[in-house]
């Protein structure tokens, strides 16, 4: 069983958090979760100054497992994912989204839980929830508005289309930068080296700031999207399309 | 509307879906997959022809089709109903 998260720190005090599941396309399998908040803790507890977030050249994270969907849609599971979005949304330094790969659902949630993000024109990001028949979840309604804006974020939502990273230019979001894949890690890492610079006790500070917004939105989210999936789950054709969609796989 | 017509909505599609795919690369006996489609690539390369040829066909009948070839014949069917 290959490495599923790897990270390190370097002097300068940037954290490295790589999700590296060749095996299982960083899609969030009950250990891949478990060994993301594990890899989170034993970042925070060396206080980084800045976490560069990233994944697999081609694939980000896929987001959430078939297995876990027909549990939470035959009624024996209850989605836990949103404590991956509390737990980044709540660390006491900012985190970079290096997104080079590919990012679905739960997956693109994870980038906009950070503080800044980087895309790739190359690769797709996609609110994908609503293709599975279910609607979105992990903070998702209320955090993509964030990133993309009310309008587009609801043609996401709604379509659960993949958008290129390149669709994004012109349209006025709120993602830092899109640029070729190759050039994606380097800029996550020139923001960090920019970052690491400050004080560290300060920049704790200004991100319990910044991320009261953030902290507030998803407690939003998870009252609707909370009852939202307890339908929407259970909903005979949900069940039917999840079996249907990954069948052969 | 020829078998060939759709064929190529099919073809524009995967080549808008998949990456690292060359147009003229693609061998219609085969399967999307074995081009590297995911569930989602399928559905979306599936969804995105049927709305350009302006058809519907039902999930369970799309269920069995194993190449891009059998999933042009079945558009057709279709597309001349």
């Amino acid at each position: 069983m290959g490495k599923r998260i790897e990270f390190e720190i370097t002097d300068n005090g940037i954290a490295y958090l790589r999700m590296v599941d060749k095996l299982g396309k960083n899609i969030f399998s009950e250990p891949f979760l478990d060994d993301l908040i594990k890899g989170i803790d034993e970042v925070s507890e060396q206080k980084p100054k800045v976490m560069v977030l990233s994944g697999l050249e081609d694939v980000f994270s896929g987001g959430a497992e078939k297995e876990t969907l027909i549990d939470l849609s035959e009624g024996k599971l209850r989605v836990k994912d949103l404590v991956i979005s509390e737990r980044l949304v709540h660390l006491n330094f900012p985190v970079i989204a290096a997104m080079e790969g590919h990012a679905m659902g739960g997956g693109l949630v994870i980038g906009l839980c950070c503080d800044i993000v980087v895309m790739a024109r190359e690769s797709r990001y996609g609110a994908v929830f609503m293709s599975l028949g279910f609607t979105p979840g992990m903070g998702c309604t209320t955090l993509l508005q964030e990133m993309v804006g009310q309008f587009l974020a609801n043609e996401m939502m709604f379509t659960a289309k993949r958008f290129k990273g390149k669709d994004f230019e012109n349209k006025g979001t709120n993602i830092n930068y899109i640029l070729p894949k190759d050039k994606v890690m380097k800029k996550a890492e020139d923001i960090a080296l920019q970052i690491a610079e400050k004080n560290v006790k300060s920049i704790n500070l200004l991100k319990y700031t910044l991320s009261a917004r953030k902290k507030k939105l998803l407690i939003e989210a998870r009252l609707q999207e909370d009852m939202m999936h307890q339908l929407s789950f259970g909903f005979p054709e949900t069940k039917k399309n999840i079996k249907d969609l990954y069948a052969g796989e | 509307m020829t078998k060939d017509d759709v064929v190529a909505v099919i073809v524009e599609n995967i080549l808008d879906n998949l990456d690292d795919v060359e147009e003229g690369e693609i061998d219609t006996s085969k399967s999307m997959k074995d081009y590297g489609a995911n569930s989602l690539d399928i559905i979306e390369v599936v969804s995105t022809s049927m709305r350009e040829l302006k058809i519907k066909i039902p999930r369970t009948e799309l269920a069995d089709i194993d190449t891009i070839d059998s999933l042009a014949d079945k558009f057709l069917e279709y597309v001349n109903k």
